[in-house]
């Protein structure tokens, strides 16, 4: 993949890109959640 | 460096300008000790952010790690999967937002205190203050170091005065503006951090010819390993070291498990999750996060195998062989210098810079307020006053400028995963409980801490020959560098301490239920 052919580091890197990802995806769909805990929870 | 050091020193008195400035910004905005401890709970999302990891990626994770990629190949990128998902992921989705939470609900302003208060135990905080106090000046010096040096180097300023200035300038925002100041200028740094590494990424492909032309032209330079590499099992610098064998155990174990874990349980970065009013920010915070350190690890470690592809088209030799002196720290400024024009340069010079000053300043002012908060003021529910702590983090900037001075060379370039190693074995384990337990029990808390501690520090002196030859101890009391052969003194303290530490724990917490059992029913503490 992309000219690397060991399978242990471009699945490293799809991993990497992956990570990145769920972190991009995770951030957009709670983009608005967790603001209630500041009333009830501190 | 070979760059025009009019530009330079024109370029780094702007950036000087602005850190000052956010620095006077976060004094301004300090008017009590939660705001010095805690930045007020109160900081952007984005700042946020950027500041974990500005303090999360020093100079040496783009510079020394970078240069362990040209070294041992892109089988490093499995640190960046770490980083990534365990260093931005599971610590603010799965440890975050618990820590934000229980440590607003309590008060908390510092790690060991969070650690103390989640117990009921001045004991917890003591302790994990002590840790820190006793292990991260260390870390500090060999930041200092590598800062100094690379200032020595571009400036051409006597080391002696690089040293006392750096030190002084970051000393000067972190005593007077705390946390707030110390975020503030994390996020620029992190902002010229992120752009120095992205157009590093970019003109590297461009000199080599296109993404798949390098990847496909280092895959091809196999059989250049030299002969020691490839007797200590390493392929290539496209493919992964033969397994087991004494350079991927140093891959797998000590760089990739113990760096890449060891940051979960980091005091400087769990109390950046009190910074914030609520899990929104930290839900946000991530969405920069994830991309933030895929282009500071992900590139370093991919431009650092490359440039053995580049030193290979236009000098005929391997990277190694292209470092001044031997020393694999020089590989990338060397191909910097040699193969990026000079404007970019002295951006490259600035984010390098960046990079160590936003990791210093966290470690001073985490430093400053376990000694004068939670070592020395230790009694848990009092609030802090911040004249005393002002005084303890001078105190302990100025422990860590003299150990910088006197530490031996050979122990500083290891400190960074050693103190990352620590704090995971000895911590970790107690946090995660803390964190996830309606009632943490605090006989286990202690069990895995003083195991986690002390596997660490027998692991370290006695097998893990990489520290224990530095150190010493095993040579005086047994005469010999490691009392255990290959593979094992090959295999990180880490990875024998936290299972470890994990067990006490369990063990710990069983033994407590079975008495709480055994007595009926008590009410929590």
């Amino acid at each position: 993949m992309f000219g690397i052919t060991d399978p242990a580091i471009w699945v490293g890197y799809l991993l990497a890109l992956v990570f990145t990802l769920a972190c991009l995806v995770y951030g957009l769909l709670n983009w608005n959640n967790g603001v209630e805990e500041q009333r009830d929870g501190s | 460096m070979a760059v025009d050091t009019g530009i330079f020193v024109g370029m780094t008195l702007v950036y000087l300008v602005l850190i000052i400035g956010l620095g006077y910004l976060g004094y301004r905005r300090t008017k009590e000790s939660d705001d010095y401890m805690v930045a007020g709970r109160k900081i952007h999302p984005v700042v946020l952010a950027l500041s974990y990891g500005a303090t999360f990626i020093s100079t040496s994770a783009i510079v020394g790690f970078g240069g362990v990629a040209a070294q041992l190949g892109m089988g490093m990128i499995w640190l960046t999967v770490l980083n990534i998902g365990l260093g931005i992921f599971i610590a603010f989705v799965f440890f975050g937002k618990r820590t934000r939470r229980i440590g607003s609900k309590l008060r908390a302003v510092t790690f060991p205190d969070l650690m103390g208060k989640c117990y009921g135990s001045p004991f917890m905080q003591y302790a994990a203050g002590l840790v820190i106090v006793l292990g991260m000046p260390l870390y500090t010096a060999a930041i200092l170091i590598g800062g100094a040096q690379f200032i020595t180097s571009t400036l051409q300023i006597p080391y002696t005065t690089a040293l006392i200035a750096f030190a002084a300038i970051v000393a000067l925002y972190v005593v007077l503006g705390g946390l707030i100041a110390v975020m503030y200028t994390d996020a620029l740094q992190g902002g010229i951090m992120l752009v120095g590494m992205t157009i590093l990424l970019a003109l590297t492909y461009v000199q080599l010819g296109g993404v798949v032309e390098a990847h496909t032209a280092l895959a091809a330079m196999s059989d250049l390993v030299p002969e020691a590499l490839a007797a200590g099992g390493l392929t290539g610098w496209a493919s992964m070291p033969a397994f087991g064998s004494s350079i991927w155990l140093t891959l797998v174990t000590t760089l990739v498990l113990g760096v890449g874990i060891g940051v979960l349980a980091q005091p400087q970065l769990v109390v950046r999750f009190m910074t914030v009013k609520d899990s929104r920010a930290l839900n946000r915070a991530v969405l920069v996060g994830g991309p933030f350190i895929l282009m500071m690890t992900g590139v370093a470690f991919t431009v650092g195998a490359l440039t053995n592809v580049y030193f290979y088209q236009n000098q005929g030799v391997i990277a190694l062989a292209a470092a001044t002196d031997g020393n694999v720290d020089t590989i990338i400024p060397n191909f910097i210098n040699t193969s990026m024009p000079d404007l970019f340069v002295v951006v490259f010079m600035l984010a390098l810079l960046a990079a160590a000053m936003s990791t210093l300043s966290s470690l001073f002012h985490t430093m400053g307020t376990s000694l004068g908060f939670d070592v020395i003021r230790r009694t848990g529910t009092e609030r802090a006053t911040m004249r005393p702590i002002r005084i303890a983090t001078v105190a302990m900037i100025v422990v860590s400028v003299v150990l910088a001075f006197v530490m031996p060379g050979s122990i500083i370039a290891r400190a960074t995963a050693m103190f990352m190693g620590l704090c995971a074995s000895a911590f970790l384990p107690a946090y995660a409980h803390a964190m996830y337990s309606s009632r943490p029990s605090l006989k286990a808390a202690k069990m895995s801490l003083v195991t986690g501690a002390v596997a660490w520090f027998a692991w370290t002196a006695f097998v893990h020959v990489k520290e224990s030859a530095a150190l010493g101890l095993s040579n005086l009391l047994f005469g010999v560098p490691a009392v255990l052969s290959a593979p094992w003194q090959d295999v990180d303290p880490l990875v024998i301490a936290l299972p470890l530490s994990t067990t006490a724990l369990l063990v710990g917490w069983a033994l407590d239920r079975h008495e709480v059992a055994l007595e009926g029913p008590v009410e929590a503490a």
